[in-house]
């Protein structure tokens, strides 16, 4: 078995599908990449048995076979190269040959049929989306996503597809983003939930790609295939929870707010709040928004006054300042809005401006409960 | 010569400190004295009255027949029948220790509230305006003056030796250990006299043939290390008058705690379960009430034959009832192993922060959040006890009234002090 490949080629795409390998895999055969030619052609796989991604490259070879390859030591090497065709020479001892314009690498690898088999996916539903809109569905709603693994439906983003939009949902139960699509739509219903690890990749990938992904899946499988790379990935088994019913529906008490001036401010006295709990206090009276921390311990105290507009009563509400920081993060807008019904309900945060045709974007964050 | 011996007294006015230690005589039992003054000079005991109960203090007239406090009720009674037994009120006691604190706080630079009836005060470099020691005796005669508690004050350079100072004042009296003289003044004392050193150690330096601190400073300090370990060298350190722990002003808690010993042993699930519902409750109550959060649960049990046994947990952290008592629970279901009778039980909340619970999206109903804030503002109003869950209704003793986020230390009976 022997191919030629340019090496900035292949390093590209090996440094992509290198962020499926975990750091320490109880399986070693997952510490390698699948390389598996078929004449001109050969997919290079990565696994960490959750998620499997390959990638299809065009090579020159009029070979078959497959072999696993040390990822690490393969990658290490790669990064060293300036362009140039590098040729792989399959020996019968065990390793593979790498010739350069420098030099010769030999690397011990193991048999292909030991890496495990991608799943195949029975009776898929499908759908297609741009890959630009599923990358910023990702970033918006992922930071939200929990870490529990007591509760690992909440470790995912929950994907809800239907005839009118599609739905993207992320919650760790003290806050929650809602990230809908209307100018998208699937054939069918359906409803998944996906785990972090894929989306990040996704996410990395597809940033700003015009390709289309389709998204084919079943009950306990999803895969994701865009120009010549495939990712399939076990899905979050559970129940998601009735995240529609916990967003409150009267909110009088509505602010709006330049986001910029907001987040400075919130980032400013949050330094000054306790290192643990991050807790800050917003009070709202007229035309006046007062925020404000404190760390006793420290005997640390911040406190600044915005202008905002404000419709509502005057009310004293508790937020861990991080989660206000991570969603006005998130936003693009330049003005946003926070309506709020009482102190131990939840805060509605949403983007006055900013949003693409057919988008919309809800965020929830649920207060401390301050003592009166 | 002359020169040298300024220098010598600038020298200990600069690097020496002045500690004083004031502590309140038989405090339990001067403040029954105040309240009924029938029961002055009669011999009176204060603390629990059940067979179970222990001496918290006893007068000076009770001492000559051996009683000292720590000692169970039971013996007590019956090494001195006449005796008048108290039970003994700890909101009252509380509310006249407070008094004292606001005197000494007016009249001294720095202070450590130890305990109900002990004090700290760090008097250096008052010398230059005032007498320490003439300064200490006006202080302490004011406290009588207006208080009408007996109070006796120790002071030397550091809190070990003041403290020890007040011990051998005691009764109402005073003593001053001038610089340098702090090695004689200990020496021809008992080693029990030495702060740390407690019932086991002393047993433990007897057999070694210790009897008196004066052993102790002439022995090397390694030797006492090998023998206690790291306490040793600490005892070694008291024992020749040496301590450098500052005077704190304020007492920051780590934990909050509370524990039940019952009259008789019990083996009865529902009625522990009823305490340990009840104990929760309240010491979450004292969370909230003090804007804290805990991420440590711990249960305790101490069975009938003296075994203790405590298993703790790490959860988020929280101050909320619905989440800390399915916790502990489920902590005492695993600790409750042994099918036996169970003498004390007890919860601690530790690892705490500053901060208020935050809400769940999916499992906190408004309706349960506005009941939980309702019973607090309840509590607030007419006191911790006047509101609670039915199932911790059995139990009706538990509770404090006192706010243990208020800076100062908690309340100790007099014989739990080390």
């Amino acid at each position: 078995m022997k191919f030629i490949v340019s090496s900035t080629y292949l390093l590209k795409h090996l440094q992509v599908l290198g962020g499926v390998i975990n750091n320490s895999n109880t399986l070693p055969i997952l510490d390698n990449f699948l390389f598996d030619l078929k004449q001109n052609e050969l997919t290079v796989s990565a696994s960490d048995l959750e998620t499997t991604m390959s990638s299809v490259l065009k090579v020159d070879s009029e070979n078959e076979g497959t072999i696993a390859v040390p990822a690490r030591l393969l990658l290490e090497t790669l990064k060293t190269f300036p362009e140039q065709p590098l040729t792989f020479v399959v020996e019968d001892n065990n390793t593979v040959e790498i010739s350069s314009n420098h030099g010769k690498y030999a690397l011990a690898y193991a048999d292909g049929a030991e890496f495990p088999k991608a799943v195949e996916l029975a009776n898929p539903s499908s759908t297609v989306i741009m890959g630009d809109i599923l990358a910023t569905a990702i970033s918006k709603t992922i930071f939200a996503a929990g870490n529990d693994d007591l509760r690992p439906v909440m470790s995912g983003v929950f994907f809800q597809f239907s005839s009118e939009n599609l739905t993207f949902v992320a919650t760790d139960a003290h806050k929650l983003v809602k990230y809908q699509r209307s100018d998208v739509s699937a054939s069918q219903v359906a409803e998944f939930i996906m785990p972090k690890k894929p989306l990040n990749l996704l996410k990395g990938i597809l940033a700003g790609s015009e390709s289309e992904v389709t998204i084919e899946y079943n009950d306990s499988n999803a895969k994701f295939s865009f120009e010549d790379t495939e990712l399939i990935c076990r899905l979050i088994d559970g129940k998601y929870p009735n995240y529609e019913a916990v967003i409150p529906k009267e909110n009088p008490n509505k602010l709006t707010i330049s986001r910029n001036q907001f987040l400075s401010s919130v980032r400013r006295v949050s330094i000054f709040s306790n290192k643990t709990t991050h807790q800050i206090r917003l009070k709202i009276a007229g035309a006046e928004l007062n925020i404000s921390a404190e760390d006793i311990d420290y005997s640390n105290k911040a406190e600044e006054r915005l202008t905002c507009s404000y419709q509502g009563d005057d009310m004293q509400i508790g937020f861990n300042s991080r989660f206000l920081t991570e969603m006005l993060n998130s936003l693009g807008a330049d003005d946003v809005s926070l309506e709020m019904s009482l102190p131990n309900r939840a805060g509605i945060l949403t983007p006055v401006d900013g949003l693409d045709e057919g988008e919309n974007i809800t965020m929830l964050v649920m207060p401390v409960m301050l003592n009166s | 010569m002359e020169i040298f011996h300024i220098l010598a007294i600038l020298f200990r006015i600069v690097m020496n400190k002045t500690i004083l230690h004031l502590d309140l005589d038989t405090f339990f039992v001067s403040v029954e004295r105040l309240l009924n003054t029938e029961l002055r000079n009669k011999p009176l005991l204060v603390g629990g009255i059940t067979d179970r109960g222990v001496v918290a203090a006893c007068s000076y007239e009770t001492r000559g027949y051996g009683i000292h406090s720590g000692m169970p009720m039971k013996m007590a009674k019956e090494l001195c029948p006449e005796a008048k037994v108290i039970k003994g009120n700890a909101g009252t006691y509380s509310k006249h220790s407070d008094v004292v604190t606001e005197i000494i706080k007016e009249s001294v630079p720095v202070f450590e509230k130890s305990s109900i009836d002990e004090f700290y005060a760090d008097l250096s470099g008052m010398d230059r305006f005032f007498g320490s020691y003439k300064y200490a005796t006006e202080l302490r005669q004011r406290i009588i003056r207006e208080t009408g508690l007996p109070i006796s004050f120790g002071l030397s350079v550091n809190k070990v030796v003041s403290k020890v100072a007040t011990d051998e004042a005691k009764p109402n009296n005073q003593l001053k250990i001038d610089f340098g003289l702090e090695k004689p003044f200990l020496a021809p004392l008992s080693i029990k006299k030495i702060p740390m050193v407690g019932d086991k150690t002393y047993q433990t330096l007897r057999n070694l043939g210790i009897r008196k601190v004066r052993t102790i400073q002439e022995m090397p300090v390694d030797i006492m290390q090998r023998v206690l370990g790291a306490n040793g060298t600490v005892i070694w350190r008291r024992a020749n008058g040496m301590d450098s722990t500052p005077v704190v002003p304020f007492c920051d808690r780590k934990s909050i705690s509370t524990e039940r010993t019952f009259d008789r042993d019990t083996i009865d699930v529902l009625k522990l379960k009823g305490i340990l519902m009840a104990m929760t409750e309240n010491l979450a109550y004292q969370l909230r009430r003090g804007n804290k959060l805990t991420a440590c649960i711990t249960v305790k049990i101490r069975y009938s034959d003296f075994n203790t046994y405590s298993k703790q947990m790490r959860i988020p952290y929280t101050s909320a009832d619905h989440i800390l008592l399915p916790k502990i629970l489920e902590l005492f279901r695993t600790l409750y192993s042994k099918r036996m009778l169970v003498r004390l039980i007890g919860i601690r909340f530790s690892h705490l922060v500053s901060g208020n619970y935050q809400i769940n999206l999916f499992e906190d109903t408004e309706e349960a959040l506005n009941l939980y804030q309702a019973m607090d503002h309840v509590r607030d109003r007419f006191g911790d006890r006047c509101v609670f869950r039915a199932s911790a209704m059995g139990a009706k003793t538990i509770g404090r009234m006192h706010n243990p986020f208020n800076g100062q230390p908690p309340i100790v009976l007099a014989h739990r002090k080390q």
